[in-house]
């Protein structure tokens, strides 16, 4: 019953047996042997099956993170995607060499070679790409081509941080940032650049500012307090913004405190005031209390507590516990604290891809060449019709 | 009951006489019902165009974005498609035979998932490529469906034969309406996913994260992008293809609505902690 019967539409101007076996060898023997088995038809469906069942198991047996490990991140998994594109490579353009170029075949050319450069582009992307986290507390300009202005960062092999020039600077958030009527929630002014070759722009979800193929993206903000240790005669020792994180709670609001991320959560913790790399005096656990009436105000939440001769906190010998409104001073023990004013921190994602001039277009191409070749298809049906 | 409720409940009311009538036209025999069948669909899609647009006028946000909504506007996209190539073409009578307990069946189903329009759209979501994005993930559920729907004819008529049967085009022609109606499918998920490429470019300057909304709807593409070559390059035709669009169909509504909104993933609302 399965017999294969084409369908008037389909039918090739030469008869074909099925599977269509390539029609173009380069050498013989060994070469050719390799060339086969790149080419085979069989070799395509069963990676397409193949990647298919490892796309199931990445969103079934593994979830998230862990998928990533175990399969799309993993060599094997990426392996069989090179392969997949190399056989595409041999298997159709072996076997469409020398056909009349129709309607139909143009579109086939136009989307499985659309294939092949989305792989092309994204192997190039990963020699060269820059990805990393730069946080910064308005009024705050970074080096950008220093890898340590960034929280964390990855590159290509052949990436240079020298690309990267100037300075990062946070100018202002704004909260609740709206424009054409739409809640951007927040925005972030920045500038990047150096001297006479800056930029500078708002960024928020949809919209991103990029200087020299670098694109700057919002990701997450903050509170951040100034914070002014000095000794009870009033002598300042040390000031610095502290970044506070915002932990969410039972009920769903936010309590913004001192702390570290762990995973997905994030939890409260005391730091080193002055952090290192100066000689830190106390631990400090720092905290934040909004006020609803006016922005960038509040009380501030201080606990310190003493180091022992290698910096570890001794929690158990609190110097002093309390709170009191931003602008005016604490009294904890030998030190005065002082909250002086509250800024916003920001992450900002900063990235170059350069892969992705090739990638995206590419993808656009080849579904133009699906919808080519589907055109053609129908308007042979016509034709055959008539 | 508040008014959009009620037009949704009537909507889903008459997508099920319509799903009886064909299910007991086909059991009978009888074409009068296929006839009932398509005029309570048309009935049924006035109130389920009126629900979407009330909901959207309600509060100026495109009403697709809760999974309620997303399956609301797939059945919308199905049911119009449905409708338009049955009045355009009077040969596959039989074929909502498939289309319309779907339709029914996922409509219910949206019911009783329904919550309060949103307030407001999350701010990554306001973006043009969000129109070009779920236009091709609901035609193309759409598509699918109705090549599915076309290949349970196939089968039908493979095994009977006579009254009903005979009326209906020949095997060939439907394999090879079946067979366009996935191509079609394919390239509008095709769409969906470098539309959802480019936006997801946009906001987060990554265009693929393996993200398992990603992953499955890469498993719908590639499900259909291997039933193509099994058709072109190993030259399936018939009976295998129709039973391979039928069970794909299942995995479709699974992967579309069934997982990944029950997991977290950056479909699910966008981050922003501060508040
Ligand atoms: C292993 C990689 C692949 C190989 C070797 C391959 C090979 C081929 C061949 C030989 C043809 C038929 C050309 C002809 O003889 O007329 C074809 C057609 C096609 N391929 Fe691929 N292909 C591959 C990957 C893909 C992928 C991943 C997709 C998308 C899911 C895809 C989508 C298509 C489409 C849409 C057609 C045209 C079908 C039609 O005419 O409607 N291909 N491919």
């Amino acid at each position: 019953m399965d017999t294969p019967t084409p369908s008037p539409a389909d039918n090739q101007p030469e008869q074909e047996a099925y599977p269509v076996e390539p029609r173009y060898h380069p050498i013989h023997k060994i070469p050719r042997k390799i060339y086969d088995f790149l080419a085979s038809a069989r070799l395509a469906m069963v990676l397409l099956v193949t990647i298919l069942a490892c796309c199931i198991s990445g969103v079934t047996l593994w979830r998230g993170a862990e998928a990533g490990r175990m399969v799309f991140g993993a060599l094997w998994f990426n392996s069989i995607l090179v392969l997949l594109v190399v056989n595409i490579a041999c298997c159709f353009f072996g076997r469409i060499w020398g056909r009349r170029v129709t309607l139909i075949s143009f579109g086939m050319i136009l989307f499985h070679l659309c294939f092949v450069s989305v792989l092309l582009g994204v192997v190039y992307n990963s020699l060269f790409y820059f990805r990393g986290i730069i946080r910064l507390t308005e009024g705050e300009a970074l080096p950008s081509g220093d890898p340590r202005s960034y929280d964390s960062y990855e590159q290509g092999r052949f990436f240079s941080f020298s690309r990267l020039k100037g300075e990062t600077t946070l100018i202002k958030m704004h909260a609740g940032f709206k424009i054409g009527g739409e809640d951007k929630r927040a925005a972030y002014e920045v500038a990047v650049g150096e001297g006479g070759d800056r930029s500078k722009g708002i960024i928020y979800i949809t919209h991103k500012l990029s200087h020299h193929g670098v694109d700057y993206f919002n990701d997450r903000e903050g509170y951040s307090l100034l914070v002014i240790l000095s000794d009870n005669q009033g002598r300042e020792l040390y000031g610095g913004h502290v970044p506070l994180q915002s932990i969410r709670q039972k009920n769903g609001s936010f309590k913004y405190s001192t702390g570290y991320r762990d995973g997905e959560t994030v939890k409260q913790d005391v730091i080193l005031f002055p952090p290192p790399p100066d000689k830190p005096l106390v631990a400090l656990q720092l905290g934040y209390i909004l006020s609803k009436l006016k922005e960038r105000s509040g009380d501030a939440e201080f606990a310190l507590f003493p180091l022992d001769l290698n910096d570890k906190p001794l929690f158990n010998m609190k110097i002093a516990e309390g709170k009191s409104p931003i602008g005016n001073k604490f009294a904890a023990g030998n030190y005065q604290i002082l909250a002086k004013e509250v800024r916003y921190w920001v992450g900002m994602t900063v990235r170059y891809e350069p892969g992705n001039a090739i990638v995206l277009p590419s993808l656009w191409v080849g579904l133009a060449g699906m919808m080519i070749t589907t055109i053609g298809r129908i308007l042979r049906g016509r034709r055959k019709r008539i | 009951m508040k008014p959009e409720l009620q037009l949704f409940w009537i909507a889903v009311g008459l997508y099920g006489v319509s799903t009886f009538s064909y299910i007991f036209g086909l059991i009978a025999r009888q074409e009068k019902l296929f006839t009932l069948g398509l005029f309570s669909a048309l009935a049924g899609f006035l109130p389920h165009v009126g629900v979407i647009a009330l909901r959207w006028s309600a509060t100026g946000i495109s009403p697709f974005i809760s999974i309620s909504e997303s399956i609301t506007l797939g059945t919308f996209m199905t049911v119009l498609i449905f409708l338009i190539f049955q009045f355009s073409t009077k040969k596959l009578r039989p074929l909502g035979v498939l289309v319309m307990p779907v339709a029914f069946v996922l409509l219910g189903w949206a019911g009783t998932l329904m919550k309060d329009v949103a307030s407001t759209l999350a701010p990554a979501l306001q973006s043009g490529w969000i129109w070009v994005h779920i236009v091709g993930a609901s035609a193309g559920f759409a598509s699918v469906l109705i090549a599915a729907g076309l290949g349970l004819l196939y089968l039908l008529k493979e095994k009977n034969s006579g009254g009903l049967y005979e009326k209906l085009p020949d095997l060939a022609a439907i394999d090879d309406l079946s067979y366009r109606f996935i191509s079609g499918g394919f390239i509008l998920y095709g769409l969906m996913i470098v539309s959802g490429c480019f936006w997801s470019n946009q906001v987060k300057g990554n265009y693929w994260n393996w993200d398992p909304v990603e992953v499955w709807s890469l498993v719908s593409w590639l499900t259909y992008g291997i039933y193509l070559h099994l058709r072109i390059t190993f030259g399936w035709r018939g009976r295998k293809l129709a039973w391979y669009a039928l069970i794909a169909l299942v995995a479709m509504i699974v992967s579309y609505w069934g997982i990944p909104f029950s997991v977290e993933t950056f479909h699910s609302g966008f981050r922003i902690e501060h508040t």
